[in-house]
């Protein structure tokens, strides 16, 4: 399985770095160089210098093969042109992104785009600590 | 007919003013708080402060009515993101978006967006097209300028190709002095045809040559078309 990971902050790179542990081939793109020498000699994935959502970074980061993208940049416009592009011109099979902004939760759903929406998840982890506290 | 406009650039604000001053109704998108203030200050028009990437700001701004949408703002992700909600959340007939970066023209129009406009091309294409200054120049001026000899030199896409000289649609002003095809200078009559490589000189007079200049070129952004 071939997984192509775009955006390179905190959570992308400890998602590409757990996914090539786990032995599957990975991919990693951003625009930021730094970022991706933070994943370290240790990361044995493609490292893809570029616009996300570029086609040259794409294709270099070879799209066509990937069974899966995950949009997860800080910034939703650009996940979800990723995620446009990966699902409607390059057929990738399945496509999740990251919600950054909460309210922005009805346009990736009007575009009929996979979310994981961290907001919602950590609140509702809290919640349901706070709520498992003995009284 | 209502329109909307997100970001209140230079290309978004302009647009604004011309589609005001043509009577349309419309509805002014930027993010930017200053930016809304000052263009509210200049023209009376509704000017809807917020990410015009959000579904609530773009109901505010009456998109449900809307008939076309341009999306204008200096980010290119911005602009699909946009015009990707107004035709699949909303219907809308047309959307046109401002492309930055001419290397997203054709992911653009994959994913469907009726109408781009891709500001770096056009003004490249213009700059090109002033820099094309070999395609016609002034060899020499008489009488301080008042008659000026040009050369006009004939290549691929140029309209004149295959054309005789009495068909060609040349202002009165201006006489076809000779053609120059190779070693050979031709003196040209009603029945020459202008051919691909061809230096063809004509005697005019300055006002005459920006008119062939722009017939030649037909204002770049034709010239760019055919380029294609």
């Amino acid at each position: 399985m071939y997984i192509i990971i775009i955006g390179c902050g905190r959570l992308g790179s400890t998602l590409a770095a757990e996914l090539a542990d786990a032995g599957y081939n990975v991919a990693v793109i951003d625009n930021d160089s730094k970022k991706l020498d933070a994943l370290g000699s240790g990361f044995n994935g493609l490292r893809v210098k570029g616009i996300v959502y570029d086609n040259s970074a794409l294709k270099e980061a070879n799209i066509s093969r990937a069974t899966c993208v995950v949009a997860v940049t800080p910034d939703d416009n650009l996940n979800i042109t990723a995620s446009l592009i990966a699902k409607n011109i390059f057929k990738v099979r399945r496509v999740i992104a990251r919600i950054n902004d909460p309210s922005k939760k009805d346009v990736y759903k009007v575009l009929d785009i996979e979310t994981i929406n961290p907001t919602e998840l950590i609140s509702y982890i809290i919640k349901s600590k706070i709520e498992g506290d003995p009284k | 007919m209502k329109s909307i406009i997100i970001g209140g650039g230079k290309i978004g604000f302009n647009l604004l003013k011309t589609l005001k001053d043509r009577g349309y109704n419309v509805t002014l998108v930027e993010i930017d708080e200053e930016v809304c203030r000052k263009i509210a200050e200049d023209v009376d028009t509704d000017v809807i402060c917020g990410d015009g990437t959000n579904l609530d700001v773009l109901n505010d701004a009456g998109i449900r009515n809307a008939d076309i949408i341009a999306a204008v703002t200096g980010k290119d992700e911005e602009n699909l993101v946009i015009c990707q909600i107004a035709k699949k959340g909303f219907n809308i007939g047309k959307s046109i978006a401002r492309i930055n970066n001419p290397k997203n023209v054709p992911m653009f129009k994959a994913l469907g967006v009726d109408q781009t406009v891709c500001s770096t091309e056009v003004i490249a294409d213009l700059i090109e097209y002033e820099f094309d200054s070999d395609i016609c120049k002034i060899v020499q001026t008489f009488d301080r300028g008042a008659m000026i000899l040009v050369e006009v030199t004939v290549k691929e896409g140029n309209r004149w190709i295959n054309q005789y000289v009495k068909d060609l649609p040349l202002p009165s002003e201006c006489v076809i002095a000779s053609v120059m095809r190779g070693e050979n200078a031709i003196f040209a009559r009603g029945d020459t045809q202008i051919q691909n490589g061809d230096n063809i000189h004509i005697i005019t007079n300055r006002a005459t040559f920006h008119e062939i200049k722009k017939q030649l070129h037909n204002g770049g952004t034709q010239y760019a078309k055919q380029k294609k």
